[in-house]
């Protein structure tokens, strides 16, 4: 039984857990809820295509509900949605990469489709072009100053957050921002052309 | 078919139930009663690590003539160091992987492990218990040195000037003594530095610091109990060192 937005919309997220757990069709409330939002991650994490990232969410949200007792309530739903996506999506890219698919070279531009809402009102075509542009840079970046980069200044998370995320101490994150962002403006500075605006 | 209802297909078709909450709570708890344990046992490795450092004269390796650094690296407890590192450890690996453990740095999980194990092992070499873990251990386990064979390997070097053993006669500046080898030595000790803890009687064990004077003979510069810093703190020793003659 699908189940109206409605009623999804009238419980909390520990509510719709603890509905879940007696009815399996709560479930699907806390997948619309969370829907585009994770998706919305899982390509800016690099999985390239529309499909690819349905399955990693498809694939995640399978393991969350085997998984779901094992949600502490002392954190974030999403937070923990968040880490059960990020680690499905890590191990989608690490499988092409050994299949010889590097998500680098495959460079799609569907996957911006829903990052203007971040950038400032200007030209919209020259927006885009610079927010493909970082989000290429980003892709250059390793892992674990992209992941922490998208975290913080894409998903607007706090330390904590990107804490319970990556499973990482919130001293970790800092640093490890610090150091993205360093790296990031090297990189920029490589390539000032893209981000002309 | 909405991915909501894709979901919900899948998981009916499957049917897929959500794993137990025990299981989880059971793990979290195997998870810090590894911990625990792996404290308790770091801590008796550091007891040990102590009782060593007390009974072995690192001092003495500056003296000898060959080798110092080969000995020193001899007289460390080396099985014991590798069980405190090991415990300190699988430690660091149960907090780490317990529920909220991800938030603890490295430097926190090192430091929390080892004070943890510093103090309960400190707590236990002053209650005795190092030195009796150490005995067992090295009568159950063959291969094993103990502390005291290492310490009588370092003490039966007269010709580097070290001997120890038994006292079996005294005499009027001079005692027999039979070292550990069963060899009997005339032992003078005129000009020795002898702690007032040394009571040079018959059956007392020392380790003496000299020279060979002869044919099973030996002049000692220092005479001192075989037991270490423990055996002054068992007989209540007190005043200063002095000459005996």
């Amino acid at each position: 039984m699908h189940l109206s937005k409605e009623i999804c919309g009238q419980l909390s997220d520990r509510e719709l857990v603890e509905k879940s757990l007696e009815q399996v069709d709560y479930f699907s409330c806390l997948y619309e809820r969370y829907e585009a939002q994770l998706l919305r991650y899982v390509k800016r994490m690099g999985v390239v295509t529309e499909e690819e990232a349905e399955d990693v969410l498809q694939e995640a949200f399978l393991k969350a509900w085997k998984n779901l007792n094992a949600f502490d309530p002392a954190l974030k739903l999403s937070s923990w949605l968040y880490r059960i996506v990020h680690n499905q999506a890590i191990s989608c890219l690490r499988k092409k990469k050994s299949f010889g698919k590097d998500q680098r070279d495959e460079f799609d531009d569907r996957r911006y489709a829903n990052l203007q809402d971040e950038a400032p009102a200007a030209d919209p075509e020259v927006l885009e072009r610079t927010d493909q542009n970082i989000h290429k840079m980003l892709g250059e970046l390793p892992l674990k100053y992209k992941e922490v980069l998208v975290l913080k200044f894409l998903e607007n998370m706090s330390y904590e957050e990107i804490s319970d995320v990556l499973k990482i101490p919130e001293g970790t994150v800092a640093t490890r921002i610090n150091r993205a962002k360093k790296a990031f403006r090297q990189l920029a500075e490589q390539h000032p052309e893209n981000l002309e605006v | 078919m909405k991915p909501s209802e894709k979901l919900l297909q899948k998981i009916i078709e499957e049917q897929s139930e959500p794993a137990p909450r025990w299981h989880f709570a059971v793990k979290n708890k195997l998870l810090w009663l590894a911990f625990g344990l792996a404290v308790v046992l770091g801590a008796l490795a550091f007891s040990v690590i102590l009782f060593a450092i007390q009974q072995t004269d690192f001092n003495i390796t500056s003296h000898l003539s060959h080798s110092g650094l080969e000995l020193f690296l001899g007289l460390l407890p080396f099985f014991w160091i590798i069980m405190l590192v090991a415990f300190l450890l699988i430690a660091m690996y149960s907090v780490q992987y317990s529920r909220r453990g991800y938030k603890f740095t490295l430097a926190k999980l090192v430091g929390y492990s080892a004070a943890l194990s510093i103090l309960l092992g400190t707590l236990f070499f002053i209650g005795g218990g190092a030195e009796r873990l150490e005995q067992a251990f090295a009568l159950n386990v063959s291969i094993y040195e103990s502390i005291q064979e290492k310490k009588v390997r370092i003490w039966s070097m007269p010709e580097e000037g070290y001997l120890a053993g038994e006292i079996v006669e005294t005499g009027l500046g001079t005692f027999r003594l039979k070292d550990f080898q069963g060899k009997e030595w005339t032992v003078s000790y005129q000009d020795a530095f002898i702690p007032p803890v040394v009571l040079l009687e018959r059956g007392e064990k020392v380790k003496l610091v000299g020279e060979i004077a002869g044919k099973d003979e030996f002049a000692a510069s220092e005479v001192r109990p075989w037991g270490g810093v423990g055996s002054r703190m068992r007989r209540g020793g007190g005043n200063n060192g002095k000459k005996k003659g």
